[in-house]
């Protein structure tokens, strides 16, 4: 009789592969999908901006079917983690490529925070104006700047998340997110608009 | 406020709408794109007679036909069939 297994839940990735591609076992791999759905479709959001989560949602769904297509190819020499971001950052990028004409599922205005009853309604308008052309200027930066931004401010991802997802180092995740910063403020000033 | 501060606040209000939540069948979703399609036993029984029907449709209408133009014709079909096959089965799995 063999050892006794720790359960799934307890398996490092690496294991979980192993047992997907000896004995084509479906509890590793739903583990898998389990551990990683979460992660995949918030880089996904990222990528494809708040207005396409639904897209987002496809976008997770084929990269776990990838994923079981691929899992023979998975050689171990990057962490399964990075090698399955890497595919989730990709497809995600295709798809945006396809979706970018589209007409959003949702407003950009409508995902801004609502307005305050104790704002005068020229301020709401401005504040409104605002958000809006911070929302057009965030969609004009390299891909790397949106996607940390969105998962840093929207889905509240811890930094050291954002690093694994990004395949960076935490200190280039908080450069982009300053460098972002720092573009933004200037794009906001092009328009007439400031921080304020 | 700091600018940098200033900023970082703008964010959070620009990006306070909730984020969004995968949908409850995920799971069962994926588990079913990538459990292997196995054809029931009336498919099988359906698939093996139309095989041995058209077999034999073929070997009637052809027998007059000379043995090097039914060789030619395969040699045309079943490449294109087979690529077909395959491309069908890439756009229904998604790639």
């Amino acid at each position: 009789m063999g050892a006794e297994q720790p359960p799934y839940a307890e398996q490092a990735d690496e294991r979980l592969v192993d047992r997907c591609r000896e004995a084509v076992d479906e509890a590793a791999f739903a583990e898998l999908v389990r551990r990683y759905r979460g992660p995949v479709f918030r880089l996904a959001v990222s990528i494809l901006g708040q207005e396409f989560a639904p897209e987002a949602e496809d976008v997770a769904q084929d990269v776990m079917v990838r994923m079981h297509r691929a899992l023979g190819s998975f050689r171990g020499e990057a962490k399964f983690g990075s090698w399955i971001y890497r595919i989730a950052f990709n497809h995600a990028l295709n798809v945006k490529a396809r979706v970018r004409y589209r007409a959003p599922h949702v407003s950009d205005e409508a995902l801004a925070t609502t307005p305050s009853s104790d704002r005068s309604p020229e301020d709401q308008l401005q504040d409104a104006r605002r958000q809006r052309a911070v929302q057009e200027c965030i969609a004009e930066l390299p891909e790397v700047y949106q996607s940390a931004l969105r998962l840093h401010y929207w889905l509240g991802t811890s930094m050291s998340e954002i690093a694994a997802m990004l395949d960076a180092p935490e200190n280039t995740v908080k450069s982009y997110l300053h460098r972002a910063r720092q573009l933004l403020r200037a794009m906001l000033a092009e328009r007439g608009f400031d921080a304020r | 406020m700091h600018d940098d501060d200033l900023m970082d606040q703008l964010l959070r209000d620009t990006m306070a709408a909730r984020p969004p939540q995968l949908s409850p069948e995920f799971d069962a979703r994926v588990m079913r794109r990538v459990r292997p399609r196995r054809l029931t036993p009336a498919g099988r029984w359906l698939i093996a007679g139309y095989v041995v029907v058209a077999s034999a449709a073929a070997a009637w209408l052809m027998r007059d036909v000379p043995v090097s133009a039914i060789v030619a014709a395969l040699a045309i079909s079943v490449p294109i069939a087979v690529g077909v096959g395959a491309y069908g089965r890439r756009i229904a799995l998604g790639d």
